[in-house]
C-alpha cells in the first residue's frame, strides 16, 4: 500500500496568499482587542464551517476515488487513458495557474454557492489522487478467485462495487485518509481565499479567521486561532483517522480513541447499508423494464454536447516555433530543479527511515513522532510565514528549501512510518532476535531491506510534491522584493506573471515529461524489481 | 436416450486457449448426459475437468457445442469452489446471502434464505463470524451452504473436499449425500469434478471419465450399488479398479 503526492496547494499557495499576506503585513500586536466572548463565538463558528467543508470534500474525494479508482482497476480503456493523465495531474500543479475554473463555479451558482463550491473543489484536489490510486491499487491486486465468484452468482457490477469493490479498497482508503486529511488542512487557507483576478471571494472558516488576525495583527486571534485548529486537527486524527487506519491498515505507529471512533464507523457504516439498500431498490426497479432510460439519457446528453465539441484544438506553424523556443528555455533550467527536487527526496527519505527507526525501537515514541507529523504537515502554510519572512532577505535559500520540504517530507513520513512500519514480518524480526542481529548490522541488512517497498512508494510521492513545491518555492514576490532562485518553478511564475498562457503549457507539459520519464524509469521500474525480490521467500 | 429425462445435457464441448502463442486444445468433442442424479467426472488433474465446469455453469463459452438445461424457468445453479472463496470483509451470513442479493432479492428475504442454508450445513451459530475466524473444513461449509442458498436445479461442485484433512473431507462427503437424498432442497442433479477414484464411486450414480488433454470421453460407468456404500465392499472395491484402468 502506498500513499500518493497530491499537492498543487502550494501553487494557489503562493498565487493568492503570499502576495496577499506581504501586502497587508503589520507587525503582530499592532491590532485592536475584542471581546473573549465575540472571539470565541467567532472561533466556534469559523471551525464548524470550515470542519464541515473539510467533510464535504471528503466525502466527494472519496466517492470520486471509488468510482474512478475501481473503473481503472476493472476496465482496460479507462486505465490506459486516466493512469497517465492522473500521473500528471497529481504532479504539475496545473490546476493552479487555471483558477478559471472556478469561475465557472461562481458564474453558474452565484457568489455565495459559486464560492463555497469552489473552496470544496480546491479541497478535493488536494484530497483525491492519491485516494483514486490507493483503490486503484487494492481493486487491481484482488485475488482471481474472487472474480470467479462473482462470475458464477453473476452479480451486475452495481452489486460487484457495492460488496466486493468498495470494501476491498478499505484498508487503502483507510491508510491514505491520514495523508489526505492533512493535505487538505494544509490547503484550507488558500481555499477560503480565493481570488479570481481582482475579485476576492472569503469565506468563514477557520483558515479566514486566521489569515485576518494576522492582516489585523490581533496577536491574541492568531494565536487562539492556531490553537483551534491544531486542535481541531489533533482530535479529528485521534478519533477518526488513526483509529480506522489501525482497525484497517494494521497501523501500530498511531495513537487514537478507539471506543469513541467505534460509535462514528457504527453511525457511518448504519447510514451506508441505508444507502445500499436504497440504491439497489432503485437498481433493481431499473432492471424490472426501467433499463432503456439510461441508453437514451446518454444519446440526449451527447446530441447536446456534441455541437460543442469541435474546434478546439488548433496547432499552426507559428505556436510550434515559439513552443520550440520554450524548449529551449525549458532545457536552461531543468537542471537547477531536477538536482534540487531530488535533493530534497533523498533527505526526507532519510530523515524517514531514521525516525522510523526510532519508533520502531520505542513504539511509544513512535506514536508521539506520528502524531507530531500529523499535525505538523496539515498545518496550514501561511502559519510559518511569521517565523520565514524576515529569513527570506538574509537566507532565501533555508525558506526555499523548507518549502520544498513541506510540500515533500510528509509522503516520504507517512509511508514509511505508518506502512513500512506495519509491514516488517514478525518471522524476520524473531530470525534478527534469535541470531543476535543487531545495530548497524540490522540497520542495513534487516530494517531498510524490509522498508524498501515504501521507502520507493514514499520516494515516488514525494518527488511528486517536490516537483509540485518547485512552483511556490522557487519564486517569491513582494512589492519591493522579488526573491527568484531559477529553476522551472521560477521560470512558470515568470510566464504566469507576464500572462504567457501558452508559455505556462508548454513549460508544465515539458515538466510533466520528465516527470512521467524519472517515474516510469526510476521509480516503477524499481518498485518492481523489489516486488519480484521480496516475493522470494 | 429419452432427453426429456435429462436434466442438463452437454453436448460436444471443444475448448482450446492461446498460451503464449500457442493454441492448446482442453476439451475435445466431450458429451454426456446427466439426468435426475450424482455425477462425478473424473480425469488427470490438468485435463480440463474445471472448464468443463465452467463452461456448464456458463462462465466461460465454449468454441464448439452447447450446454441444454430442462429446468422450467432459468436455470439455478449452485457452484461449490475448490477454496471457499469467501469474502473476508463480510460475515459468514452476509457471504450466503450476497448471490440471493445479486438476484435481485429483497435483504430480509436473502438473510432468512441464508439462514437456512447455514443450519443445514450445522452453521447456524456461526452466521456473525468471518470467514477468518473460521476452520478450513467451517469455511468450505460456508461455500457449500452459499450453493445451497440459491436453491439451484443443478449443484456444480469444483474438487470440493480436495482440500481438506481426511476426517473432515470423509464428514462433509456424507453430509453432502445427506442432504441431497433428503431433497429438501429442489436440488435435481449435482455434477462433481474430482480426480479421487474412490470419492467418485463411492458418492456417485454416473462416473464419467476424461482422457489426459485435451480431454475426450473415455468411458462413462454406471454405479448401481445401493446407498449407504461402505469402502471396503467388494462391489466398491471392484468398480474403484475398474474405473482406475480407465483413468491411468
Amino acid at each position: 500500500m502506498e500513499a500518493h503526492r497530491c499537492d498543487h496547494y502550494l501553487t494557489l499557495l503562493f498565487e493568492h496568499q503570499l502576495s496577499y499576506l506581504v501586502r497587508h503585513y503589520k507587525p503582530l500586536g499592532s491590532g485592536d482587542a475584542v471581546t473573549v466572548e465575540e472571539l470565541v463565538i467567532r472561533l466556534a463558528l469559523s471551525t464548524s464551517l470550515s470542519l464541515g467543508r473539510m467533510f464535504a470534500a471528503y466525502v466527494i474525494s472519496l466517492l470520486l476515488a471509488l468510482i474512478t479508482g475501481v473503473a481503472m482497476a476493472r476496465n482496460k480503456y479507462v486505465e490506459t487513458v486516466l493512469l497517465p493523465i492522473l500521473d500528471v495531474l497529481q504532479s504539475i500543479p496545473i490546476l493552479g495557474f487555471f483558477p478559471a475554473v472556478l469561475l465557472v463555479f461562481v458564474s453558474l451558482l452565484g457568489p455565495a454557492a459559486g464560492s463555497e463550491l469552489s473552496s470544496i473543489f480546491l479541497i478535493v484536489t488536494s484530497l483525491v489522487w492519491n485516494m483514486i490510486f490507493g483503490v486503484y491499487s487494492s481493486v487491481k491486486s484482488l485475488d482471481p478467485s474472487i472474480d470467479h465468484l462473482t462470475k458464477v452468482y453473476r452479480l451486475s457490477s452495481i452489486h460487484r462495487f457495492l460488496y466486493v469493490y468498495v470494501p476491498a479498497s478499505r484498508s487503502s482508503v483507510a491508510a491514505n485518509s491520514i495523508v489526505s486529511w492533512a493535505g487538505g488542512w494544509f490547503f484550507l487557507t488558500s481555499a477560503e481565499v480565493i481570488s479570481l483576478g481582482k475579485a476576492e471571494y472569503r469565506l468563514n472558516g477557520l483558515g479566514s479567521f486566521i489569515i485576518e488576525a494576522f492582516e489585523e495583527g490581533d496577536t491574541s486571534a492568531y494565536t487562539t486561532g492556531l490553537l483551534a485548529l491544531s486542535a481541531v486537527i489533533l482530535v479529528s486524527y485521534l478519533v477518526i483517522w488513526n483509529p480506522l487506519a489501525m482497525k484497517y491498515a494494521d497501523a501500530r505507529t498511531l495513537l487514537g480513541f478507539v471506543r469513541t471512533y467505534n460509535y462514528i464507523e457504527r453511525a457511518v457504516s448504519r447510514a451506508w447499508g441505508f444507502m445500499v439498500e436504497k440504491l439497489l431498490a432503485v437498481y433493481n426497479l431499473v432492471r424490472r423494464g426501467m433499463g432503456f432510460l439510461v441508453p437514451l439519457s446518454i444519446t440526449f446528453l451527447w446530441g447536446f454536447l456534441r455541437p460543442h465539441y469541435t474546434g478546439l484544438f488548433w496547432v499552426d506553424s507559428v505556436v510550434l516555433g515559439k513552443v520550440m523556443e520554450y524548449g529551449f528555455k525549458f532545457l536552461l533550467e531543468v537542471p537547477n530543479t531536477f538536482v534540487r527536487v531530488y535533493s530534497v527526496v533523498v533527505a526526507g527519505l532519510a530523515v524517514s527511515v531514521l525516525l522510523a527507526y526510532a519508533s520502531h525501537t520505542r513504539l511509544k515514541l513512535g506514536k508521539l513522532i506520528v502524531v507530531s507529523g500529523e499535525i505538523l504537515s496539515s498545518i496550514p502554510a501561511m502559519m510559518w510565514w511569521p517565523i520565514l519572512l524576515p529569513l527570506l532577505r538574509g537566507s532565501p535559500w533555508v525558506v526555499m528549501m523548507f518549502i520544498y520540504l513541506q510540500g515533500s517530507l510528509w509522503y516520504a513520513f507517512f509511508n514509511i512510518l505508518i506502512f513500512g512500519l506495519s509491514s516488517l514480518k514478525e518471522s524476520v524480526l524473531e530470525l534478527s532476535r534469535v541470531y543476535n542481529i543487531r545495530g548497524r548490522l540490522y540497520m542495513l541488512r534487516i530494517f531498510v531491506p524490509s522498508l524498501l517497498p515504501s521507502i520507493l512508494a514514499g520516494g515516488l510521492s514525494a518527488s511528486g510534491g517536490a516537483w509540485n513545491s518547485s512552483v511556490a518555492a522557487e519564486y517569491m514576490a513582494f512589492e519591493n522584493l522579488v526573491v527568484d532562485m531559477g529553476g522551472l518553478g521560477s521560470l512558470l511564475n515568470r510566464q504566469a506573471q507576464a500572462g504567457d498562457v501558452l508559455g505556462v503549457l508548454s513549460t508544465s507539459i515539458f515538466m510533466s515529461l520528465v516527470v512521467v520519464a524519472v517515474n516510469k524509469l526510476v521509480w516503477a521500474r524499481a518498485l518492481r524489481r523489489i516486488g519480484g525480490y521480496l516475493a522470494v521467500e | 436416450m429419452l432427453s426429456s429425462r435429462n436434466v442438463v445435457e452437454v453436448r460436444a464441448i471443444s475448448k482450446s486457449y492461446v498460451s503464449g502463442g500457442r493454441r492448446v486444445e482442453v476439451l475435445k468433442d466431450v458429451s454426456f448426459d446427466v439426468g435426475k442424479e450424482f455425477v462425478a467426472i473424473i480425469g488427470p488433474s490438468g485435463c480440463g475437468k474445471s472448464t468443463l465446469l465452467r463452461i456448464i455453469a456458463g462462465v466461460e463459452k465454449p468454441d464448439k457445442g452447447e450446454v441444454v438445461f430442462h429446468l422450467s424457468g432459468k436455470p439455478v445453479i449452485g457452484f461449490v469452489f475448490q477454496f471457499p472463496t469467501l469474502l473476508p470483509w463480510m460475515t459468514v451470513l452476509d457471504n450466503v446471502a450476497l448471490p440471493l442479493i445479486a438476484a435481485g432479492l429483497r435483504r430480509n428475504e436473502a438473510i432468512e434464505k441464508a439462514r437456512t442454508a447455514l443450519k443445514i450445513v450445522g452453521l447456524g451459530e456461526f452466521e456473525d463470524f468471518y470467514p477468518g475466524e473460521l476452520s478450513g473444513g467451517m469455511k468450505q461449509r460456508v461455500n457449500i451452504a452459499r450453493a445451497l442458498a440459491v436453491e439451484p436445479g443443478v449443484l456444480l461442485m469444483d474438487e470440493p473436499f480436495s482440500n481438506l484433512d481426511p476426517l473432515t473431507a470423509e464428514t462433509l462427503r456424507n453430509e453432502v449425500l445427506d442432504i441431497w437424498l433428503s431433497s429438501i432442497l429442489p436440488v435435481k442433479s449435482i455434477i462433481m469434478v474430482t480426480h479421487n477414484v474412490e470419492e467418485a464411486v463411492l458418492m456417485a450414480d454416473k462416473v464419467v471419465i476424461l482422457s489426459p488433454r485435451p480431454a475426450k470421453v473415455v468411458k462413462i460407468v454406471d454405479i448401481n450399488i445401493p446407498r449407504p456404500r461402505s469402502r471396503k465392499a467388494s462391489e466398491v472395491q471392484e468398480l474403484v479398479d475398474r474405473v482406475y484402468e480407465y483413468v491411468s
